[in-house]
């Protein structure tokens, strides 16, 4: 468990005031940090220690330096973005850092006022339709920009990784740029028939199950994840993976089961928005419509 | 939803008297059977009567492999070397110079003419979407639309789409094929999608419920991604089509305009005797011999098909040239009752239809114990087993 007395983070970011911390997961804590009249997010992505690594030490190194390379990549994703339902980067540059063992690589976020839509969905949040309208919306122009501008893949859009702002320009943020995948660069991933896909476990997008999915990635694995989301969001429960699944029947729902409707969850919602919804969630990447702009023009004619 | 004629040797005024009763909604021409002077005036002249209608043209580049085919026979498509036609190697369409010259040939003659589309050139797909043939089928796909911008075209763009039935019955590569094609950078605005078989004649393979579900899973991801699509040779199958999201179906007055094979230009033997004339029976999916038809429309309700050109079998065996103008006008109302924008009612309607055209065969039974060989209920079971696999390919 990584644990570092917040007064060290103080010390070390050294330019910001009132630092605490807000979140961690997985190899990353995010602080919270003012600089200026401007609130930031503190992002310290923790690098594996050598001991940690239970590979072979030849490869040691590597998974080392994937690490490296995908927060680089995740930068280099951001800074490109110009879309507002993309977060943006903050005033402190990428830079590698030490605190007691802890060796990490950091750099700031803006910081967004709001909460993220897994608390939202765990207070049991009911949106309402214009809102899960809203929030496909911005994801699909969030997705649209990193495959225009990157051409990459999100691979991680989950309710953790959007924020649900009070600004009416931007309501909904997308976050956590950290394992896209750049459909014409070199894949990251050390080992990768050693190791699950990448991505959240609930939140894989079918193909990405299949052999050699790399091949084959495209923005459409995005648009599932956009439906599992906006239809977790809506109806407060994911459309289906349950509680206690083990690993392998999530795989299986995930590939075989067919969702509900997400009107059996709520008869308030218009057939229409179900429909599309529905249709975002279709095993066969084919059967997702690719027209990001005519899904758009959908949305805005149920508005 | 539309239906188109199914052109080919013998038209005489067959198309004519469909566009006259309005039972067609277009023309799909085979270069193989008019010359290039004969098909401009032909078009002029429909396009005159008939200026609503659409008219397109097959560029049957899927022929340009056959040059070394000991039967060959290509008709009058040797007549289009002038404009477009060249036998070709594999080695040659591997490279991308060639294949587009082969696209701006194609699309300039049809630009040039008054056809109301452009088709553009493909080659077949024959045994399986991992292979050489899928690859240029797939660069000329991607190449069209640049070719195509080049005349300032304002004419639809189709590209042809030709697979055969072993290819498409491979689910999986099919899946990925479609994902390949739905998402191309420059997009035609639509396909002219073709199944091949291996002999227009094979019920069996053409009757095959793989062929029949991924056939519709074809036109279905299209119509989701918004293309276009025209169905060559789809005839009785076209209601099946209609039902997720064809634009428009074809279909024609021989075996051979009905159901695509190469053997269309290839043909292992010369002639035979004419084929039997058969009534169209909606309830059946089916075509009868008269004398099967002539025995059982007044003893089984639901054999008649009670439309304006049953008259035309009413007094004997009818005149050779109006028997498709019966089957076109049963096509075309049964495209109709089953294309509603609620695909799943489509399919139910279409289960229930088959399970009423079960019913009638078991009535047939008792009167006609032993029906011709393509006039049996064969097919049903088959399209039963269709719409089952594509509900569960694609979640319906």
């Amino acid at each position: 468990m990584i644990s570092i007395p917040i007064e060290k983070i103080q010390e070390f970011f050294s330019d910001y005031t009132d630092v605490e911390y807000i979140d961690k997961g997985g190899f990353k804590i995010v602080y919270k940090g003012t600089i200026g009249d401007k609130k930031e997010a503190l992002k310290l992505f923790m690098l594996p220690n050598e001991k940690d690594i239970y590979s072979p030490d030849e490869l040691k190194n590597e998974l080392i330096e994937e690490s490296k390379k995908r927060i680089i990549r995740e930068l280099q994703i951001l800074e490109k973005s110009k879309s507002p339902y993309i977060v943006k980067l903050g005033n402190l540059k990428p830079n590698e850092g030490k605190i007691d063992d802890y060796h990490f690589i950091c750099y700031s976020e803006e910081f967004l006022e709001g909460e993220n839509l897994a608390t939202l969905i765990r207070n049991n949040y009911k949106p309402k339709e214009k809102e899960i309208i809203d929030l496909l919306i911005c994801l699909f122009k969030a997705v649209e920009n990193i495959w225009t501008d990157s051409k990459a893949v999100h691979r991680d859009i989950k309710p953790l990784n959007i924020i649900k702002t009070n600004d009416l320009l931007r309501p909904f943020v997308l976050l956590d740029l950290g394992i896209a995948y750049i459909i014409n660069e070199t894949p990251l991933t050390v080992e990768p028939s050693q190791r699950l896909p990448p991505g959240t476990t609930r939140y894989l997008a079918p193909e990405m199950l299949m052999p050699n999915f790399r091949g084959n990635l495209d923005f459409r694995s995005d648009l599932y994840t956009i439906g599992v989301t906006a239809y977790e969001f809506a109806a407060g429960i994911h459309p289906l993976a349950k509680q206690g699944d083990d690993l392998g029947v999530t795989f299986s729902r995930i590939l075989n089961e067919k969702p509900k409707s997400l009107c059996d969850y709520r008869d308030d919602f218009s057939s229409e928005i179900c429909a599309f919804i529905n249709q975002l969630l279709k095993k066969v990447v084919a059967l997702r419509p690719s027209n990001i702009k005519s899904l758009i023009k959908i949305l805005v004619s149920l508005l | 939803m539309k239906l188109f004629a199914q052109h080919g040797y013998g038209e005489g005024e067959k198309i004519l008297n469909g566009l006259k009763a309005n039972l067609i909604d277009g023309i799909v021409f085979s270069p193989r059977d008019v010359s290039p002077n004969n098909l401009e005036l032909k078009l002029n002249d429909y396009r005159s009567q008939f200026p609503e209608k659409e008219y397109v043209m097959d560029p049957q580049y899927y022929t340009c492999v056959l040059g070394t085919h000991p039967n060959l026979n290509i008709g009058k498509l040797s007549e289009y070397q002038d404009y477009y036609f060249n036998f070709q190697t594999k080695n040659r369409l591997e490279i991308e110079k060639n294949v587009i010259e082969i696209l701006e040939s194609s699309i300039n003659f049809q630009h040039n003419i008054s056809t109301s589309s452009i088709i553009a050139p493909n080659i077949i797909i024959p045994r399986s979407f991992d292979s050489r043939e899928a690859v240029i089928a797939k660069n000329f796909i991607r190449l069209a639309t640049n070719s195509y911008r080049k005349k300032e075209n304002k004419k639809p763009l189709y590209c042809s789409l030709v697979i055969s039935s072993d290819a498409i019955r491979n689910i999986q590569d099919l899946q990925e094929f479609l994902s390949d094609i739905t998402l191309i950078d420059e997009p035609p605005d639509g396909y002219y999608l073709i199944i091949s078989h291996g002999s227009s004649d094979a019920r069996a393979e053409i009757f095959n419920s793989d062929t029949i579900s991924a056939w519709m899973l074809i036109n279905h991801s299209l119509k989701i991604n918004e293309y276009k699509i025209i169905n060559g040779y789809s005839d009785i199958i076209s209601p099946f089509l209609s039902s997720v999201g064809a634009d428009a179906c074809c279909t024609g007055w021989w075996s051979n305009l009905r159901n695509f094979s190469m053997e269309r230009f290839t043909p292992t033997s010369a002639g035979g005797r004419l084929p039997i004339q058969r009534y169209l029976s909606m309830g059946l999916l089916n075509r009868l011999t008269f004398y099967e038809y002539d025995t059982l429309k007044d003893r089984i309700i639901g054999i008649k098909n009670n439309l304006d050109n049953d008259s035309i079998f009413d007094n004997g065996e009818p005149e050779r040239a109006r028997e498709v103008l019966q089957s076109w006008e049963g096509i075309k109302t049964l495209i109709s009752l089953f294309s509603t924008p609620q695909i799943k009612d489509n399919i139910t309607n279409l289960n229930m239809h088959i399970e009423n055209a079960l019913n009638l065969y078991s009535n047939i039974n008792s009167i006609l114990p032993s029906l011709d060989t393509k006039s049996n209920s064969d097919h049903l079971e088959p399209l039963l087993f269709a719409l089952s696999r594509f509900s569960q390919i694609t979640e319906i």
